[in-house]
């Protein structure tokens, strides 16, 4: 058998319809916090009444999200290399003068094998 | 100024609104921008009601979004919304901030604007406007656990579940301190009246 639900449990249960534009006698009733709890359900509809957001300083909000934006463009790798081209040439040409060192040693590598081997058939 | 009724993104049980959102942001982080103008406010507003100080909630709410973006592509949508893993981050902003603070810190309140007035009545008007200070004031004296669970409530419109993600406990706990919440405050405000 389920345990009924508790006072701070149907007191939320009337705070969620509050909050979901329900009126607070009503949003009492339905969760059936009356009568103890339906002071506190109309306490937090003043709340939710009273307690608003203070208003964010234009000056600051432009400030950050500029700041953002240039993070975010920092983040993104093709944008990054587009705003560096020369870096990405010299990545570029690192890349293939490694690739080029390596297939050379593996190149002299195979070619002194193959003439060790000529030698000791021989 | 964000209504209400704005304030509270809708509640789908499973989906979270968010997460196109944010698959956009994980692909190209220029696409956080929507996720931070959605979210801005309702962060500044937690980082203040917290810290009482404009300069030091705007420092914490740049500090959250900046390790947003950076931290953006590890997020993973499995179970926790986006807003209770962006109020995480926030909240741990947050608790470096009070850290940091070799004082005990004093929330002043007083410069939070009064909430939009629907009514023309000029003494109705100012009643609000006087009830809107005491409750303030109330709030602030609720202990650190207890004003988080108020703020992120009621002023960013956060389950009860959501705010159990943020803050790192259970549900029932989060509820618990919920109901001991209000009902200090209303013995408080009981007690003034």
């Amino acid at each position: 058998m389920s345990q009924p639900p508790s006072a701070a449990e149907r007191l939320d249960h009337a705070l969620d319809g509050v909050l979901d534009g329900v009126t607070p006698v009503a949003a009492a009733a339905t969760a059936g916090t009356e009568p103890y709890g339906r002071p506190l359900v109309l306490l937090g509809a003043d709340l939710r009444r009273i307690l608003v957001a203070p208003p964010v300083a234009p000056r600051f909000e432009a400030r950050l999200g500029a700041r953002l934006a240039s993070v975010a463009n920092a983040r993104d790798p093709v944008a990054w290399a587009m705003r560096h081209p020369g870096t990405l040439l010299v990545t570029g040409v690192g890349s293939a003068v490694g690739v080029g060192v390596t297939a050379y040693a593996v190149w002299r590598s195979t070619r002194r094998s193959s003439a060790a081997a000529r030698l000791l058939h021989r | 100024m964000t209504g209400p009724l704005e304030r509270r993104a809708p509640r789908m049980p499973g989906v979270d609104p968010d997460l196109a959102d944010v698959r956009d942001a994980q692909r190209d982080p220029a696409a956080f921008a929507a996720l931070y103008r959605r979210y801005l406010e309702r962060v500044y507003g937690y980082c203040f009601y917290l810290l009482g100080d404009h300069h030091d909630a705007e420092d914490a709410t740049e500090r959250t979004f900046i390790a947003a973006l950076g931290a953006i592509d590890r997020y993973r949508d499995e179970g926790a919304s986006f807003r209770s893993w962006l109020f995480r981050i926030a909240h741990n902003q947050l608790a470096n901030a009070l850290r940091a603070r070799s004082r005990q810190p004093t929330t002043r309140l007083d410069d939070v604007p009064e909430p939009v007035a629907t009514v023309s009545d000029p003494e109705l008007l100012t009643g609000l406007a006087d009830d809107a200070r005491r409750v303030r004031a109330a709030v602030a004296t609720l202990s650190e656990d207890r004003r988080q669970v108020i703020v992120l409530r009621f002023v960013d419109g956060l389950s009860t579940r959501e705010i159990g993600e943020v803050l790192g406990r259970s549900q029932g706990a989060v509820r618990v301190l919920q109901h001991r919440a209000l009902r200090d405050l209303a013995a408080l405000l009981e007690r003034e009246s």
